[in-house]
């Protein structure tokens, strides 16, 4: 997968360009919960979603919910799908408990959304390290053919956050966190197994592996420890995310 | 949290006004060119993100910069994990964070996000 990034104007680490050759051709796959075709129009309304209509004046508006109207969309994604990609990937500062839940009401399983919220996380990583870097976004994925597993961790279960998550002790959690306690962030798509492993494979590469983070002995990356936290929260700020 | 860790263990104490645009950089190197970097790719104006860009590269050479777009891709997206699922900020670091929270008002993200 290096391909990816063979004609970059600047040299790509290889960890990393290996790294989003995983994810990219992961989302063309089928999921957990949906099949690799629903996962690449997934991230394609990632996309498209900056452009639509519908989205930028939500984002102006004082409340997103005073606009009502339709997104401009393509594809066989529900309507409902749309909502989560567009909203997520374009306001995600003002997103509310409330609106998660009528999505549910409007018949999206709580894994379809955990694993819609997966690709689109993916998507926003790899597009927004490509926009900064000035290179052109990656081609979509081709998707591939199969059956989603439909496997759900026996022990997910509800707890402080809007969807069920996997505690560490749980059936399956020792897959997924080993014997580290895992931060909530890291919880947080425990419905869908396969999306937090592959995000974390993300964020090592992307970010620092969890034990270079708290490791203010040496510097793991081209800039220093202050100068990436700097940059991560200042993006943070933008988002509005308080996490 | 950690850029202020960061801080601490190399004697040096941070603005972390930064982080909301409040001060130019902070005291980190290069750190005006980072905010700046920061907000031009999270923004529309392609001019202004191949400046900072330009700038940034100067600045941290070219190892850096993919590094740079790299932090800053991975926390726009990780930013939409936390928000869509609703998670909370762990105990712990609410307690330790507490205080800048207060004082550069970061919670009032949270409180418009749960309305």
């Amino acid at each position: 997968m290096r391909e990816f990034y063979a004609a970059a104007p600047i040299p790509i680490r290889d960890d990393l360009a290996a790294a989003h050759g995983r994810a990219w051709a992961r989302i063309g796959k089928p999921g957990t919960w949906w099949t690799g075709e629903a996962r690449v129009a997934i991230a394609d309304e990632t996309r498209r979603a900056p452009s639509c209509a519908l989205c930028r004046a939500r984002k102006e508006a004082l409340s997103p919910a005073a606009v009502a109207g339709a997104h401009d969309r393509i594809g066989e994604l529900s309507a409902a799908v749309v909502e989560v990609v567009h909203r997520v990937a374009t306001d995600p500062g003002r997103l509310a408990e409330r609106w998660f839940r009528d999505i549910l009401a409007a018949g999206l399983m709580a894994e379809e959304y955990v694993e819609a919220i997966g690709v689109v996380a993916h998507t926003v990583a790899i597009d927004t390290f490509a926009r900064g870097l000035g290179l052109d976004p990656l081609p979509l994925p081709q998707s591939r053919p199969g059956s989603p597993s439909r496997r759900r961790p026996v022990g997910a279960k509800a707890g402080p956050a809007w969807v069920p998550w996997l505690e560490p002790g749980e059936a399956g959690a020792g897959e997924l966190y080993g014997t580290s306690r895992p931060p909530n962030i890291m919880k947080a798509m425990s419905l869908v197994p396969d999306e937090v492993a592959s995000f974390f494979d993300l964020v090592a590469h992307q970010y620092q592996p969890a034990a270079a983070m708290r490791d203010f002995s040496r510097e793991y990356r081209a800039i220093s420890h202050a100068q990436i936290e700097l940059l991560a929260a200042r993006v943070s700020a933008l988002n509005r995310c308080l996490y | 949290m950690l850029l202020r860790a960061s801080g601490l263990t190399q004697a040096r104490a941070y603005d972390l006004a930064a982080v909301i645009g409040g001060v130019e950089g902070g005291g980190a190197p290069h750190g005006r060119l980072l905010v700046e970097f920061a907000e031009a790719v999270l923004g529309e104006d392609d001019a202004r993100l191949a400046r900072a860009r330009a700038d940034l590269g100067a600045a941290v050479g070219s190892a850096g910069l993919v590094d740079a777009a790299a932090v800053a891709g991975l926390f726009n997206a990780i930013d939409r994990v936390a928000d869509a699922t609703g998670i909370p900020l762990e105990e712990q670091k609410a307690q330790a964070s507490a205080d800048f929270r207060a004082a550069l008002s970061l919670d009032r993200f949270a409180v418009a996000a749960r309305e």
